[in-house]
């Protein structure tokens, strides 16, 4: 008598379904939302450091390389953006009397929607 | 639809008695377009080889039993029709993060012990009198938790989860769904005595939202839904016992 | 499968569906100190309640009254039912929903935060609770969720009860059974017994019963000496789907469906049930009429419609239409989702915009284990409960939504009792019922694992399709004494037949063939005594249609058939008892313009 038998898991469990490579990629956007994170603080810190380092720091950012990484980095900002909002509805679902909002106006009335505004609000803020 | 056509099913065997490794065995089916997998397991286990095990009862979506992995997929078999595969062959293995009893049967006795553990049943501070009627409970109250309230404790979420694969404290998607249930119930007093449970460890917070649950639940339960709801929940309640700490009043 | 173990509990449940749950948490609630066993073949939420999907009947609302529940009941009967029994069920039955509510089931609601409730076949007014049309499910759910509370409640998934243990005295102190990872043979062993096994409408081919109604708890207690009591009523439910049999509940034409034949004629204003309303008209659905008339009398329109040559004929047969379309999706899918999700996973139609395909289906069996109305039977300490007794409150033909309000009241009833008699008789000899479940194992051992069985002949799939064949041809919605004739000499081949069945697997760890092969054997038991019960019942009384004797006969059959099964398998032994009437004469029973209450 062998008993149960029992399935091992293999170490690259990510690969084993294409939801869980995109689950990974998810994942892997925060990197990418953190490391900018970091550029944006250097930025105001080079800023608060007068008008000379600030350029200075402009001006290495300018390279392609640079470049690139800022795509990338939007890329991941912007999927991450959208995996996010899609979560809403299920995370905080909202209810008018017994019927609950459909997924895709609760994603812009507690996603897109207040995002937009807030992102205006600042816009309109910085470049009044 | 030609006569006399024929469907291969690769079924995944293994007897606890004498096998140490599984195999896969294959079958020839008659093709029926009315058929789901279920039966065509069910016409080979009839006329083939009566030692095919696997669980079965109600055929039609809501007993739970017959979940299965069709092709690398969580399913329920009585609800996947031979049309949607044919020509191909089939596949058909055992849920995975199971421990395997035999051929397509798995071991859920730890999946009894999660739903267990979770409380799933109404706590009230008073004592239970019929006298009074029923309790009230509006439409929209009913509909904050009835979604929950839908799991047929098939387990196909378990398997589409990579979290119960590696971490068994975790209690799982339908377990912590159905705390969810009833939590958000109207007539439920028992919230924090449940959320205790949810709370420690791994229980819960090993979630880490892949969402795979919600999309193989045949019942549109929505797991993943439920849990990030019960996380929020769970930090609110975290937070009072911070601020209030246990026996300092409401 | 080796040696025997031995499990002690006070009381032990057969069956852990609505019947048995139910009877468990009475028990563990009435008597902290008791220890409640559930022996069950499948794990509880697999139990077959859990497909029930119209609603549970029980008088809550303040237009409504007992005495109309009673009637329809009786009526709905053919006046075969006990009217004690019926009279306690009913009263009864609201404080054991309001109890359900209670534990949590989400039953549908109004506005004000009652419960709502529908109306169904044969009932005069709406009294039917639901939780949208997955009644069933979720109150199986929530009394096996209540019963995780009790730590006195223990259970034992997936073991298959094979036979009953009775101590010296002749009482009934618990039962063998597989479990089947092992194999291993238990005794399981208390101071009294409950049956809840549930039906047998497996024992037909075309049936809304799901693999494990078999019937194992009858066969158990015709074996044990205890009579099958009106085995002879068979309900078909009229709207199943074709092909499949999946049941397209009854709370479909409580909520407004129409039936109609090939011409699109809502047929059932041919047969004495009433004159339809248009279905925008407010009255519209009438209690009591046209489609809201009972099972058995839909089901009999439908074989007469089909000889008219006014039915639809398709692959899986002759078939009427059930409209829902002027329902709007809406209401369709607030209401009865679930009817929507099964016609278009399982029929390919949606029926928002087409009519769903419908037959006559294999449903419910009104007769069972012969107990009285403290669900007792005549062996003592052992009770039975649900879909599988008889009390009677069903007679010749079940009112929908009545059955699962009767596993509540009678579930608990029964767990009241067992414990009751567990209390006042508290010692057994463990011994002898050990020895009776060595026997009992090897038995099984001889009968299936040993020759010459390794080197039978017949296959269990095909000794079971021809016991179906045999039942549908000869046992169905019309019936006569040459067709019973023949399913009854065909039933004893089958017996025969039976003893060389041939297993493929001889191993012990869940070994699903040995328990086919043991339902199997459960299956004959039952189709013998519903088979000789309809042979002698020489009269039409509700779901029994005799073509040769189509009339009521009270002068004769104003009783309970009961079939005690035979040492040597042959025909069984056939006695009467007459049915309990109290306040409610024998009738006329009408349906359509002037049902309603009939009293002087
Ligand atoms: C599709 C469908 C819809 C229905 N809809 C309605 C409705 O709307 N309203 C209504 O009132 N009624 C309805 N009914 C009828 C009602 O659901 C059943 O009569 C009722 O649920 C039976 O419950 P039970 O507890 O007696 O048995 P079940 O729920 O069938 O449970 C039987 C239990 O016994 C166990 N068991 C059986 N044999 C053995 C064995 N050998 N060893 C160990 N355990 C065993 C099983 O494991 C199971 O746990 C419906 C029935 C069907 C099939
Ligand atoms: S949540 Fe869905 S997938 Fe998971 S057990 Fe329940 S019904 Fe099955
Ligand atoms: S057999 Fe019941 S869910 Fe598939």
């Amino acid at each position: 008598m062998s008993g149960q038998y029992h399935r091992s898991h293999s170490r690259a469990w990510f690969m084993e379904r294409p939801a869980y490579i995109r689950f990974m990629i998810r994942e892997l956007t925060s990197f990418f939302m953190a490391a900018y994170l970091i550029v944006l603080i250097i930025t105001l810190a080079k800023v608060g450091a007068g008008e000379a380092a600030a350029a200075e720091w402009l001006q290495a950012l300018s390279g392609t390389g640079w470049k690139v990484a800022h795509a990338v980095a939007l890329a991941a900002a912007v999927w991450h953006t959208i995996t996010f909002f899609a979560a809403v509805p299920q995370a905080m679902p909202i209810y008018i009397g017994e019927d609950r909002l459909p997924a895709p106006i609760a994603k812009i009335v507690m996603g897109y929607g207040p995002w937009l505004t807030v992102t205006a609000v600042i816009l309109w803020g910085v470049l009044r | 639809m030609p006569d006399n056509e024929t469907i291969t099913l690769e079924l995944f065997r293994y007897h606890p008695e004498t096998d140490s490794e599984p195999r896969f065995q294959s079958y020839d089916v008659p093709y029926d377009e009315d058929w789901v997998v279920l039966d065509a397991i069910n016409w080979i286990k009839d006329y083939v080889d009566g030692s095919v095990t696997h669980r079965w009862s109600c055929r039609m979506g809501v007993c739970g039993s017959c979940g299965m992995m069709v092709n690398g997929e969580p399913k329920l078999t009585c609800a996947a029709f031979l049309k949607n595969y044919y020509p191909f062959p089939i596949k058909v293995e055992p849920l995975v993060n199971f421990p395997v009893e035999r051929d397509l049967v798995v071991d859920m006795e730890g999946f009894m012990d999660k739903l267990q553990d979770v409380k799933p049943y109404i706590i009230r501070d008073d004592v239970n009198d019929t006298s009074g009627g029923e309790y009230r409970q509006s439409p929209a109250e009913l509909a904050q938790y009835k979604q929950y309230s839908m799991c047929i404790n098939c387990m196909l979420c378990y398997s589409a989860c990579p979290v119960v694969g590696h971490e068994d404290e975790f209690l799982g998607p339908a377990a912590l769904a159905l705390g969810h249930r009833y939590n958000k119930d109207s007539r439920d007093q028992g919230q924090s005595e449940r959320l205790e449970v949810m709370l420690s460890s791994e229980a819960m917070w090993g979630c880490t939202f892949v969402g795979e649950c919600s999309v193989v639940c045949p019942k549109h339960v929505d797991p993943a839904g439920a849990i990030q709801q019960a996380k929020a929940m769970g930090a609110q309640e975290y937070f009072k016992r911070f601020v209030m700490p246990k026996g300092a009043g409401v | 499968m080796s040696h025997v173990t031995t499990h002690e509990h006070d009381v032990i449940i057969i069956g852990g569906g609505g019947a048995g749950l139910r009877a468990a948490i009475a028990i563990a609630e009435e008597n902290p100190d008791f220890s409640v066993a559930c022996v069950s073949k499948v794990y509880p939420m697999r139990s077959h309640t859990v497909t029930a999907e119209g609603g549970a009947a029980a008088v809550i609302k303040d237009h409504d009254s007992l005495e109309d529940h009673i009637y329809d009941t009786i009526s709905g009967a053919d006046w075969l039912a006990d009217q004690d029994a019926v009279e306690y069920f009913v009263n009864r039955a609201p404080r054991e929903m309001i109890q359900l509510e209670h534990w949590g089931c989400p039953w549908s609601r109004k506005p004000d935060g009652t419960v709502a409730v529908r109306p169904f076949g044969g009932m005069k007014i709406e009294r039917t609770w639901f939780a949208a049309d997955k009644t069933g499910f979720h109150m199986l759910h929530s009394l096996f969720q209540t019963t995780l509370k009790y730590g006195n409640i223990v259970r034992y998934d997936e073991h298959f009860a094979t036979k009953l243990l009775l101590d010296d005295e002749g009482r009934c102190r618990g039962c063998a059974a597989i479990e089947l990872r092992t194999g291993t043979v238990r005794a399981v062993l208390g101071k009294s017994v409950i049956i809840c096994t549930g039906g047998a409408g497996k024992a037909f081919p075309f049936t809304t019963n799901g693999a494990i109604k078999t019937g194992d708890g009858m066969a158990m207690a015709y074996q044990a000496g205890v009579a099958l009591k009106d085995m002879e009523f068979i309900q078909y439910h009229p709207t199943g789907l074709p092909g499949t049999g999946i049941l397209i509940t009854e709370a479909s034409r409580g909520e407004g469906g129409i039936l109609v034949n090939k011409d699109g004629h809502r047929y059932l204003q041919d047969y004495d049930l009433g004159q339809p309303l248009d279905v925008n008209d407010p009255r519209h659905p009438q209690k009591r009429a046209m489609e809201l008339g009972p099972r058995d009398k839909l089901s009999q329109c439908f074989i007469k419609e089909k000889n008219a040559g006014r039915t639809i004929r398709t692959r899986d047969g002759h078939v009427v239409h059930l409209d829902l379309r002027h329902l709007g999706e809406k209401k369709i899918d607030k209401r009865i989702p679930f009817v929507r999700e099964l016609a278009r996973s399982y029929a390919g139609i949606d029926p928002v915009h087409q009519p769903i395909p419908v037959r006559p289906v294999v449903h419910y069996v009104m007769g069972g284990i012969d107990v009285d109305s403290n669900s007792a039977t005549n062996i003592p300490g052992l009770y039975a409960a649900g879909e599988c007794a008889c009390v009677s409150i069903n007679g010749a033909n079940r009112l929908g939504s009545n059955s699962l309000t009767e596993l509540l009241v009678f579930g608990g009833q029964a767990g009241t009792h067992a414990a009751r008699f567990a209390m006042d008789h508290p010692d057994y000899d463990v011994s002898a019922l050990l020895a009776q479940a060595g026997d009992e194992r090897d038995r099984i051992r001889r009968t299936y694992f040993s020759s010459p069985h390794k080197s039978g002949s017949e296959r269990i799939a095909v000794i079971r399709k021809e016991l179906h064949e045999s039942m549908e041809d000869g046992a169905g919605i019309y019936r006569d004494a040459d067709s019973l004739e023949s399913t009854c000499t065909k039933i004893a081949e089958l017996r025969e037949r039976y003893a060389n069945v041939a297993l493929d697997d001889h191993t012990n760890s869940f070994n699903t063939e040995l328990t086919a092969a043991l339902e199997l054997s459960s299956l004959l038991d039952v189709a013998q005594s519903m088979a000789h019960s309809a042979m002698q019942r020489t009269e039409s009384r509700g779901s029994h249609q005799r073509l040769d004797h189509p009339e009521r006969n009270d002068d004769d059959f104003l009783a309970h058939s009961l079939a005690y099964h035979q040492e040597d398998g042959s025909a069984p032994r056939i006695e009467y008892r007459p049915v309990t009437i109290t306040k409610w004469p024998p009738g006329a029973r009408t349906y359509g313009a002037d049902s309603g209450l009939k009293r002087e």
